[in-house]
């Protein structure tokens, strides 16, 4: 309990931190929003006097009469009370709105390819780090880790290439234009159809965790208990999967809540060539016309799915692994 | 010329593929891009007004872009530039990771404690989103304010791991000699903890430089970079600009994708090597499967042995 505790104290202080450099980046460096917004209505013709020139401050959270200070914690409250501002792409659609819409594909994308990308690199691993030394071992180790460290950009401009051209795969979108499924199962197929392109492309980037498993799996497997598994005569699959493999997959999932950030970068670069509408594509829309409101309130939103994404992953620890149950009645 | 192939350098490399492969990409691509002009007479921004848009050719190696510049040319000069970002920002990120990583590991207390939690906080933003935005705050930077920019937001992966070794390399009996013995701090950190950790942080070094260029291409392709320039990433917004995926011209995208593919290939490679003569263990894969051969043959010659006795035969 005390784990879980510590835990979030160290997000609540995360959090905070993202939203104090939610602040203060911009304002740290050159250039103002204000007079980049007033330029551009300048420019496309609105009038701009003085009451022009408070109203944008004000909107922005510019005041130059406010001490910085008060700003900044009128800013946190309003985070807190819901009210992340007006975004000017979408407008008058609040920063929430926008980003809630986006949010779901974002979440439902990146969970499945944590999820099967978690179950496919574990078994990977196990199975590389069995047949240590072998052929099969060195080309999947190399193969896997040349093929993470390839951009994602370029591996989803290939897959899009080779397989969405040939029609085999869409090349975009979430669900079908203008389709209105008769039941459940139909939205489900073809939800499935569109993601399946993104998923693979995700996958590959994140193929690096093979490493680590197998890493871990080859520490496992010097210890006492696997060689008296062994000369007790328990069938290999068993001393594989039911002794090493439970051992092993903790480090794995603490070092998985890690790359969880890396892997939302990818996917938001994914959705992008993949035309998918998650939060990638809000984004981009966002940088390219300067809306600041939407842009921090991507960043918070983004920070708050690493925060959860981690505190679930140090759960599952919490629930796979009895030892650091009993930390606390130990006393160790 | 046989003590040439007996020699310890040749030797290694004969012996193991891997760091051959890599290392022969690294300089294939290397050579190609210094010495571009070298392979191609033709200007990277040259437009050939009535050639736009073509498929491969031998006047144009690998055709031409929508605006009629050869892509062949484009992919060797904008090397160039790619990997000089990615370097430029593997030395920054290096730097300022030995710097916090190694001090903070080794001094511990209070100081130990802020840079840990700015390091967890750092790590905890998205890399990529963090920097989209202080690229968007910038409005459109050039390729080494990108290399800055990188440099600047992904210190604490590598600073985190060398605290770790810091930490462990701390309480070795050369350490506490050498404070005995009234060595200055500094001489301390950079004489004696630095140079056990020489494999770590090259390794670190050649993923960042890899982690550099991707993360410089994906900025570019998202069209942060500067139009004007030539580089991997600008090759790949401008061939999605116009449309390069949709309308079948692969040609436009196979120079700066196998630019990136290769020379992060060959990067990689490199490091599995680097790790390799750092740690003897790992050099496992070959003598185990050095090991495996010995024993088949032994196993194929002792059954035909035995065959040969069951079946009344003498051994050959």
């Amino acid at each position: 309990m005390r784990y879980i505790l510590k835990r979030l104290w160290f997000y609540i202080l995360a959090f905070f931190g993202a939203l104090a450099l939610n602040f203060f980046l911009p304002r740290m460096m050159p250039g103002n929003p204000v007079q980049m917004f007033l330029s551009n209505l300048y420019k496309s013709g609105g009038v701009v006097d003085n009451a022009t020139i408070a109203a944008v401050e004000k909107l922005f959270g510019y005041d130059t009469h406010t001490p910085i200070i008060l700003a900044f914690f009128n800013y946190v409250a309003n985070i807190f009370k819901g009210n992340w501002g007006v975004s000017f792409t979408f407008y008058p659609q609040t920063v929430i709105e926008a980003t809630g819409r986006g949010v779901r594909w974002t979440v439902f994308l990146l969970g499945t390819a944590l999820i099967l990308g978690f179950i496919i690199n574990s078994l990977l691993g196990i199975l590389v780090a069995w047949k240590r030394g072998s052929r099969l071992d060195t080309n999947l180790t190399v193969g896997g880790q040349i093929m993470a460290n390839i951009p994602s950009v370029v591996i989803a401009i290939v897959l899009s290439i080779t397989l969405a051209f040939t029609k085999i795969f869409p090349t975009g979108y979430a669900v079908t234009p203008l389709f209105f499924p008769e039941n459940i199962f139909q939205y489900i197929g073809d939800v499935a159809y569109h993601a399946f392109l993104p998923v693979l492309a995700v996958i590959i980037t994140g193929l690096g965790g093979i490493m680590g498993m197998r890493a871990n799996m080859i520490n496992q497997l010097g210890e006492d208990y696997i060689v008296m598994g062994i000369a007790k005569g328990v069938p290999d699959k068993k001393i594989m999967f039911g002794y090493g493999a439970r051992n092993a997959l903790l480090p794995v999932v603490t070092s998985l809540a890690m790359q969880i950030g890396f892997l939302l970068g990818g996917s938001l670069i994914v959705e992008l060539v993949f035309n998918y509408p998650g939060l990638g594509q809000i984004m981009v829309m966002a940088i390219s016309r300067r809306d600041y409101p939407l842009m921090e309130g991507i960043l918070l939103m983004t920070t708050i799915l690493m925060l959860s994404a981690n505190f679930i992953a140090d759960i599952s620890i919490l629930i796979l692994d009895p030892r650091t149950r009993r930390q606390g009645v130990d006393g160790n | 010329m046989k003590k040439i192939w007996n020699s310890t350098i040749i030797r290694f490399f004969r012996n193991s593929p891997k760091t051959s492969i890599g290392v022969a990409l690294v300089i294939i691509i290397l050579l190609l891009t210094i010495g571009a002009n070298i392979f191609t007479s033709i200007d990277p921004t040259n437009r050939f007004a009535d050639e736009y848009h073509s498929s491969p050719s031998h006047t144009h190696l690998l055709g031409t872009t929508q605006l009629g510049i050869d892509v062949f040319a484009q992919t060797l000069f904008g090397g160039r530039v790619s990997i000089l970002v990615g370097i430029f920002a593997g030395l920054i990120t290096v730097f300022l990771g030995i710097i916090f990583g190694i001090s903070s590991g080794y001094f511990g207390g209070w100081y130990d404690n802020i840079i840990t939690t700015i390091i967890n906080i750092i790590m905890v933003i998205p890399n990529i989103v963090l920097l989209l935005i202080v690229a968007a705050l910038l409005d459109g930077v050039s390729p080494f304010l990108i290399g800055i920019i990188i440099g600047l937001t992904s210190w604490p992966w590598n600073a985190r791991v060398l605290r770790a070794q810091t930490m462990s390399l701390r309480n070795r009996e050369f350490v506490y000699s050498a404070e005995t013995l009234g060595e200055s701090k500094l001489r301390i950190l950079f004489m004696e903890i630095m140079p056990n950790m020489l494999s770590i942080i090259s390794s670190a070094f050649v993923s960042t430089i890899i982690y550099a260029i991707t993360a410089c291409a994906t900025l570019e392709f998202i069209g942060f970079g500067d139009p004007l320039s030539v580089t991997w990433g600008i090759m790949l917004f401008n061939a999605n600009k116009s449309g390069a995926l949709t309308s079948g011209a692969w040609w436009e995208l196979l120079g700066p994708i196998s630019g990136i593919v290769l020379f992060g290939a060959g990067l990689t490679l490199i490091n599995f090597s680097i790790d390799e003569v750092s740690n003897p263990k790992l050099k496992a894969q070959r003598i185990m499967r050095a090991y495996y051969k010995v024993k088949k043959i032994q196993a194929k010659s002792m059954k035909k042995l035995s065959l040969n006795n069951t079946m009344g035969r003498k051994s050959a």
